[in-house]
């Protein structure tokens, strides 16, 4: 899928995350993470939000990600909204889901 | 937890509770035109007491003061958050911020990259596309490695004879020229216009390569004094972090050792620029200074050109404009006056 425009989701506070997705014509999807727990849960973080951009068939995508220490399942609702933003898709993706 | 609500600081009350509050966290001394420039300016409340305070303008955030609260950070958080997210709302994916040297780390927290810093303020930016972005995208720029690369940053508002003179002399001493066009839209000639007339002034000159400035070449942003009236101090700053943004990082990524620059007889923001990046930019980027082209005995400067526009004298400076500027202008004669009507400057740059 085709990235139509930059979108953001979430937001600075704490236990939450905030996401920016934006297109990109090659490279994968490539993760830029600031995280005060990166060194413990970097990986586990980039592969939530990997694996469900490639939920929605997106192959190339920035990703700029500000963690404020949230779960898997912050992470993914964060994605799955962010996703759908920059998609401008209005239904929700229950496949994703 | 602190809630967040819009200040609207028409109602005289709230804009002086919000000028105290600015004042207590030491900011002050801005202008009038400065605050009737913002968009939006929200309040955090903690019940109904103002805990945090922040502001956008244009893809800018300003006015950022917060107390701190219970948990270090979760207020100044919780603002920028709701600005990012009012300014992605916007259309703006891009965005910066001017401030205090001591918010850099804080901003660096919430995913911003510093662009430059003084002693006394520092530039930021969050968002997509980041220069990084803006830079390696430009057409053209992938051979310019190892080769002799000059740079030009012009408004051109229009472009004149002036302006082609001294294109054509970088043109001649170096391989590349890569022409930056300011893109912010507060001059008489959209950005547009001035875009496609240094194009068309400049076509002939296969060495020549004319790019939007972006956010990053005396912009809104970085350096507002060149579009507002400023004091010297303040003219003198945003200059140096306009100036260093240059040299730390367009110079470097375009491989550029050069910038050419008119002198300046006139203008005296620009003659401060001017100062300014001769201090900056050597020894990374060697700056030349180019003496005006003369036209019978006088000084070809954009400025006359649109004071003869406003004073339908045109005639008296056709010999200042090569004839696509020329032939422009003709065409659009009634439009220009229009947005001169309109209250347009044309005494600034």
């Amino acid at each position: 899928m085709e990235i139509k425009k930059t979108a953001l989701a979430g937001t600075l506070e704490s236990s939450d995350i905030q996401i920016t997705l934006s297109p990109a014509t090659s490279g994968g999807i490539q993760i830029d993470l600031d995280s005060a727990v990166a060194s413990q849960y970097g990986d586990q973080i980039k592969d939530v939000i990997t694996t469900t951009l490639q939920g929605f068939q997106i192959e190339n995508a920035l990703v700029k990600a500000v963690d404020k220490g949230a779960l898997d399942c912050v992470i993914k609702a964060r994605t799955v909204a962010v996703a759908q933003r920059a998609l401008e898709q209005t239904e929700p993706a229950w496949e994703v889901l | 937890m602190a809630d967040i609500r819009d200040l609207h600081l028409r109602v005289p009350s709230v804009k002086k509770e919000w000028i105290a509050f600015l004042a207590s966290h030491g900011l002050s001394g801005f202008s009038d035109a400065e605050v009737a420039s913002v968009d939006s300016v929200i309040g955090l409340f903690d019940g109904d007491r103002l805990v945090g305070t922040g502001a956008i303008a244009g893809n800018v955030l300003k006015f950022i003061a917060v107390d701190e609260g219970d948990v270090p950070g979760a207020n100044f958080n919780q603002v920028v958050s709701e600005l990012q997210t009012r300014l992605m709302m916007a259309g703006h994916s891009h965005m910066m911020v001017f401030t205090k040297p001591q918010y850099e780390t804080s901003f660096g927290h919430v995913g911003f990259t510093t662009l430059a810093k003084t002693a006394v303020g520092v530039l930021l930016e969050a968002g997509a596309p980041g220069i990084k972005q803006y830079l390696t995208q430009l057409p053209g720029v992938q051979d310019q490695a190892h080769k002799q690369v000059a740079a030009i940053v012009m408004n051109a508002n229009p472009f004149t004879q002036g302006h082609r003179y001294l294109v054509e002399k970088a043109a001649a001493e170096n391989e590349i020229v890569d022409v930056f066009v300011v893109s912010t839209d507060r001059s008489l000639f959209t950005s547009a216009e001035r875009m496609q007339l240094v194009q068309a002034g400049v076509a002939d000159l296969k060495n020549v390569r004319v790019y939007p400035g972006g956010d990053y070449m005396v912009s809104y942003a970085t350096f507002p004094a060149y579009f507002l009236k400023s004091g010297d101090d303040v003219i003198r700053y945003q200059t140096t972090l306009d100036a260093r943004l240059f040299r730390d990082w367009v110079a470097p990524t375009l491989h550029i050792s050069r910038r050419y620059v008119g002198e300046e007889p006139k203008s005296h923001t620009t003659a401060i620029y001017n100062t300014v990046l001769a201090k900056e930019l050597p020894p990374a980027v060697q700056l030349i200074v180019v003496p005006r082209l003369t036209q019978a005995g006088t000084v070809v400067t954009a400025t006359q050109v649109r004071q003869a526009l406003a004073n339908h004298q045109l005639a008296t400076v056709q010999d200042f404009l090569p004839v696509s500027t020329w032939q422009f202008i003709q065409d659009h004669q009634d439009e220009l006056l229009k947005r001169i009507a309109k209250g347009v400057n044309i005494r600034g740059n």
